[in-house]
């Protein structure tokens, strides 16, 4: 029996064996790419998230850095009727508050969404398969291969990144930021009980400050790194990178195998 | 029996005797001596017995943050360090303070020496000359006559003001739970005063309890806190505002009112209470002249509180600068703490070593390898030390010399170098003094001395910090509201490399620092301190220094109890975690920076 | 009767009525999970009650502590050690010297095991033996394990004893190490600051004799009375801070006028104090007041978190000359310029690779 389509099925090739093999592609979409061009990758909380935390990173930066370098000393108003650093602090906690509820959320997804929406949550360290493909990517990132591969969620390097710089990246801020955001709602409040641990254990928190202060940076790094790859990726890979955080669709630009 | 190059018979064949810990002083410290059949003191060994190695931790950091690691090597003494060290890096970096600023710091200082020389007198030394057991048998009445013959203006002077003090004491006592007082030298003949006399000054014990907590609040106005008022490099940290808007955030006219009352205070107290009870006291203990040690010989004082902001001349300088060697006081010696050839610090018969026995280091130069080691001829072991061997190492204080010379710093010395130069205030306080209590000008080269120099100088201080309020608020009547001077406040503006010294008059003597700064951080930091120079060891010529000296041949009533050697010891006010300094262990590299 | 001035004695000259006074007693005792029964019981104990003694031992410190606990103003210092504890052992206040202070010192504790209140000044040096500091020919820190070991409780005065203070600065050369690392099976109360408030270590000590109980500890041992709130919590300062009105540099208008002195490096956000409540030296002052910065005295290891003058301080671990700012600068500065010269060599290669696909298609 065959059925209608526009492809011609080639059962004797096995499509995205590297993405198959590292645990990047389920059958479902090796079943898809036999029909189309194009993989529904990320569904919509998935697209969400992704879209809410970065414009909260941005403002957290951003604010972050008002915080420790204030703007210069302005009066408009008697002090007690002005309140810049208090919005500039206000939107700061207000980012991080949606940060944090946005990453439990997304970790909520990842338990039950699909099975893309785990990536971000593990490195597949046992999978020697996948262990050649970071090597791979490292070398096309090296000018070392003449051609990228297929991937349908994160390619393995990708994976890494994301792992260590969102996933532990995010949990590191938002641990050590409710911590000193703790000290000012201080003993008693919500935060405090949850976090005021951290204060006992750090000692002086002057070094709670710094930490997350250079936290900041790590992830001004990552999204340096981020924004270049994702642009990078979406024109010279085979694959659609952009506009997949949008639709949620990957689309690829061949149909070549792997 | 061994004669010292500096004049003393060392005998140690009496009975030794141990004191440590020496209490009722800042730090720690030992003291040993050996006593002759007649109770005599014929050797005497003085041992600091902690380090803590700030000039170490000092490597590395801002120069502007060392005021307050440098604070901390004294809480008694408090500021009078840091301000050591914010001059030390202005002269460095060549930054001038404003005349406010400068203003306050001398009322600082100043507030710091009043405070300072009456806690000593009243709860660190009194107790070597006032007996509070004995105050329990005085007549109320008896002490109010006494009082009002002393001191006729001190309005606390009533028999019931006394009784109600007596009562209380006597409640004390009778509980059996004797506190501070507890296994105190109480039946020890060398307490010479009758009981009121005793009962007197035990009541000011009290008094000055309370007064001195007033004293310090101007280092909390114009600093923040005390003890560890804050500093800055390029003034002061206050700013003045008395016309307008915010005024309550700065020193305003409430602030400089408060000031002046507790100026007031200090002046009141000095001539009503602190003056006439060395006098009284004095007066009893007129026929014990021992522990002049030094201060006949060879004093030390680098002089403080400039006139003029930026201008450390030794002639607009109110607490003189000099120093007389060989017991010549016709002669007051020039002193710059910036020659290689007349500080120098000898480590032969401390717990250190140098690279070659027997050499001296000037603190540019100075190095420092901590070594702990007891001599051969020590009783006890390491770690449980019986008798120390003065033959070889025994302190952790260096033996500071100039030129050569072991000297004695502090209040004695700086009378006796500003009388030698015929420093005008200090010389009609000195006669005067001598005058009332019918003494001849040798009988303040003495632990009496001692403590009457410190007298006169708290009332100085007071005329004094008086004088600079005037001219505070003189200043700021004039349209002049500056405090610091910002100018080379950022690192950026610096040389590369740099190095200067500060230096005051603290309390207890002379205090030097010297900085040397590369790259905006602190490469070498040393402090030569008072305690170091009174209370030094033996040096590589066998000179011994001021404790030890003061405490030769002195008569010790009963010498298994220690009134004698307190008595004298704390006439230095001693500090002991000022002394044991440090300095850095790569100073070798140094040895080529020649002193500008 | 007794001559021994009593508990009782001593909260009645606090002013405290008969009828308070065993009002006090029936709540400890209900405190205590006794009956009413007791109630006669505890105040017998309260009006018999000798004054507590206190060993007060010092170690490696600079005196801040003892000096800033005679400041006290209400209690005054005279009243604590005359009328409400009973000061056995102070090497800085005491009458008698040597082997006599020593004896004072066994004495007290042979009398009292298990009753005392030890109060240390300072910390131990554990380098070199622990003769980095003497007390008798011995280690201090001998000294304060002996007395320790039949304390009721400890107090830490000072950041010495907390947490080791300036000494315990790096690189430490004496090892000098905070009371708790050495004293581990008795309950400490740390009363850091640099020095202490007279009366917050007054108010601590007349606490303890008062309500007969230590007070309640935050997570790092601290009373949570004195020391549960930061200086920024409570500064009148703070207006200006949440205004974004602070003082640009020292003595400028802004200094004048009160300004917030967050940017001159305060470290009033992050400690733990009661200056801005309490104040200093009878509530004449405190240090923001005066126009400095908190430092952060009372704080674990202040002294090694950089410049006292700087917001974003030092990290020490990446070298004297870094702060977070400079290492991230750093840091995203390379992978700036690595991805800029990645995205130009890619370039690079897309356009060499398009030349040839096209000679290939030719």
């Amino acid at each position: 029996m065959t059925e209608q389509s526009i492809h011609t099925p080639n059962p004797d090739v096995y499509p995205l064996e590297s993405s198959r093999l590292t645990g990047d592609a389920t059958a479902q979409d090796i079943e898809s790419i036999r029909k189309r061009t194009s993989v529904f990758v990320y569904e919509w909380p998935v697209r969400l998230w992704h879209w809410v935390n970065a414009l909260c990173i941005t403002v957290l930066i951003a604010t972050g850095w008002l915080i420790a370098d204030p703007l210069p000393t302005m009066t408009f108003a008697e002090a007690t009727h002005q309140f810049v650093m208090g919005y500039v602090r206000f939107a700061h906690f207000a980012a991080a508050q949606i940060l944090t509820i946005g990453f439990f959320g997304r970790i909520y997804w990842a338990i039950v969404g699909n099975h893309h929406a785990r990536q971000l949550f593990y490195v597949p360290i046992l999978n020697k398969r996948w262990w050649r493909e970071v090597v791979f990517e490292i070398k096309w990132y090296l000018f070392l291969e003449r051609e990228p591969k297929k991937y349908v969620g994160h390619n393995p390097l990708a994976q890494i990144a994301m792992f260590f710089f969102m996933t532990l990246g995010i949990t590191f801020m938002i641990i050590t930021g409710w911590a000193l955001y703790a000290e000012g709602a201080q003993a008693g409040s919500l935060s405090h009980n949850v976090m005021g641990w951290l204060i006992g254990w750090v000692g002086n928190t002057q070094f709670l400050h710094s930490v997350h202060h250079l936290g900041m940076w790590f992830i001004v790094i990552f999204m340096i790194v981020h924004i270049y790859a994702a642009i990078r990726e979406d024109i010279l890979s085979r694959q659609s990178m952009v506009s997949t955080m949008i639709s949620g669709t990957r689309t690829f630009k061949d149909d070549r195998p792997d | 029996m061994v004669a010292t190059p500096n004049g003393f018979d060392l005998d140690t064949s009496g009975q030794r005797i141990v004191v440590d810990p020496v209490t009722r002083i800042e730090g720690h410290m030992r003291c040993e001596v050996n006593v002759d059949e007649n109770g005599i003191i014929r050797n005497a060994v003085s041992t600091g017995t902690m380090w803590r190695g700030l000039e170490v931790i000092l490597k590395g950091r801002d120069p502007r943050d060392a005021w307050a690691f440098t604070e901390r090597i004294c809480g008694v003494c408090t500021g009078t360090h840091a301000l050591t060290s914010v001059r030390a890096v202005e002269d460095a970096l060549g930054i001038t303070i404003p005349d406010n600023a400068n203003s306050i710091r001398n009322i600082m200082q100043l507030n710091l020496q009043i405070h300072d020389h009456i806690v000593h007198f009243y709860h660190l030394h009194a107790l070597d000359w006032v007996n509070p057991v004995n105050a329990l048998r005085a007549d109320p009445k008896a002490t109010s006559e006494l009082q009002q013959m002393v001191s006729p203006s001190h309005p606390l002077s009533s028999p019931g003001y006394f009784r109600d003090v007596q009562n209380r004491l006597k409640q004390f006592v009778e509980s059996g739970q004797l506190g501070i007082f507890k296994n105190g030298y109480w039946d020890n003949p060398a307490y010479k005063l009758p009981p009121e006399a005793d009962l007197m000054a035990t009541t000011h014990y009290l008094e000055a309890l309370d007064l001195q907590k007033e004293i310090v609040k101007i280092h909390t106005i114009f600093g923040g806190k005390n003890p560890h008022p804050n500093w800055l490099v390029g003034g002061v940290p206050c700013p003045i505002n008395v016309h307008s808007t915010g005024a309550v955030g700065a020193i305003n006219m409430e602030r400089l009112n408060l000031v002046s009352s507790i100026i007031d205070k200090c002046i009141e107290f000095n001539k009503n209470v602190y003056l006439p009870d060395v006098v009284a006291i004095g007066g009893f203990y007129k026929n014990w002249l021992y522990g002049g040690g030094l201060s006949s010989q060879a004093c030390l004082a680098y002089g403080d509180i400039p006139e003029h902001p930026n201008d450390f001349s030794a002639e607009q300088l109110h607490l003189p600068r000099g120093a007389i060697i060989n017991g010549d006081l016709s002669v007051v010696h020039d002193v710059d703490v910036r020659d290689p050839e007349q500080v120098q610090e000898f480590v032969d018969h401390s717990w250190y070593e140098y690279a070659e026995p027997g050499l001296g280091l000037h603190p540019w130069d100075g190095v420092t390898q901590p070594k702990y080691e007891l001599g051969p001829n020590a009783k006890g072991t390491r770690t449980n030390i019986q008798q120390l061997d003065e033959a070889a190492k025994y302190s952790w204080i260096k033996a500071p010399r100039w030129k050569g010379h072991a000297m004695e710093v502090g209040p004695l010395a700086r009378y006796v170098v500003g009388y030698a130069k015929g420093h005008e205030d200090i010389k009609n306080q000195v006669d005067g003094l001598l005058r009332t209590m019918d003494l001849p000008l040798t009988a303040i080269f003495s632990t009496l001395g001692r403590t009457a120099a410190r007298a006169l100088e708290s009332e100085y201080c007071g005329r004094l910090q008086k004088h600079f309020f005037d001219k505070l608020v003189t200043n700021i009547k004039n349209g002049d509201e500056s405090t610091a001077n910002v100018a080379k406040w950022d690192p950026s503006t610096w040389p590369k490399e740099a190095m200067g010294v500060g230096m005051t008059e603290a309390p207890r003597g002379a205090l030097g620092h010297w900085i040397r700064i590369k790259d905006g951080r602190i490469e070498n930091y040393q402090c030569v301190v008072p305690t170091t120079w009174n209370g030094s060891p033996r040096d590589t010529q066998g000179n011994i220094g001021a404790f030890e000296a003061s405490l030769m041949n002195t008569k010790m009533e009963r010498p298994e109890e220690p009134v004698e050697i307190l008595r004298t010891l704390h006439s230095f006010d001693p500090c002991l975690a000022c002394s044991t300094h440090v300095m850095s262990p790569d100073g070798q590299e140094l040895t080529t920076v020649k002193v500008r | 009767m007794s001559q021994i001035e009593t508990f009782y004695e001593v909260m009645r000259k606090q002013g405290i009525t008969r009828r308070s006074f065993m009002k006090y007693c029936s709540l400890t005792a209900s405190a205590l999970g006794l009956g009413p029964a007791f109630v006669p019981q505890i105040a017998h104990a309260m009006e018999t009650k000798p004054r507590t003694p206190v060993i007060w031992v010092n170690g490696l410190e600079c005196t801040c502590c003892s000096e800033s606990f005679i400041r006290g103003a209400h209690p005054l210092a005279k009243d604590v050690v005359l009328s409400m504890i009973s000061l056995d052992y102070s090497e800085t206040l005491m009458a008698a010297a040597g082997h006599h202070a020593e004896a004072a010192l066994e004495e007290t504790i042979e009398k009292y095991k298990g009753n005392y209140i030890l109060a240390v000044e300072g910390n131990p040096p554990l380098n070199e033996d622990g003769m980095f500091c003497i007390v008798g020919g011995k280690p201090f820190v001998e000294q304060l394990k002996h007395a320790a070991q039949h304390a009721k409780a400890v107090i830490s005065w000072g950041a010495c004893a907390s947490y080791g203070c300036v000494q315990a600065a790096k690189p430490n050369p004496t090892q000098a190490t905070p009371v708790h690392k050495v004293i581990t099976d008795k309950p400490i109360i740390k009363v850091p600051g640099c020095p202490p408030i007279a009366e917050v270590m007054t108010g601590v000590i007349t606490y303890m004799l008062t309500f007969d109980r230590l007070p309640e500890l935050d997570r790092q041992g601290r009373p949570a009375m004195f020391y549960g709130q930061r200086i920024h919590d409570k500064c009148y300062r703070r207006p200006h801070f949440d205004a974004g009105q602070f003082v640009e540099h020292w003595d400028d208008e802004n200094a004048r006028k009160g300004f917030c002195l967050y940017k001159m490096g305060c470290k009033g956000p992050t400690t733990y104090n009661a200056c801005s409540t309490v104040r200093w030296n009878e509530g004449t002052s405190f240090p923001i007041q005066s126009g400095h910065g908190c430092i952060g005295c009372s704080e674990d290891g202040f002294w090694d978190q950089g410049s006292f003058y700087n917001r974003v301080t030092d990290l020490t671990q990446f070298g004297i000359e870094a702060n977070a700012d400079k290492v991230g600068m750093t840091a995203a500065g390379v992978v700036g310029a690595g991805v800029a010269a990645h995205a130009a060599v890619s370039a690079l290669r897309a356009a060499q690779r398009k030349t040839q696909d096209k000679k290939e298609e030719a």
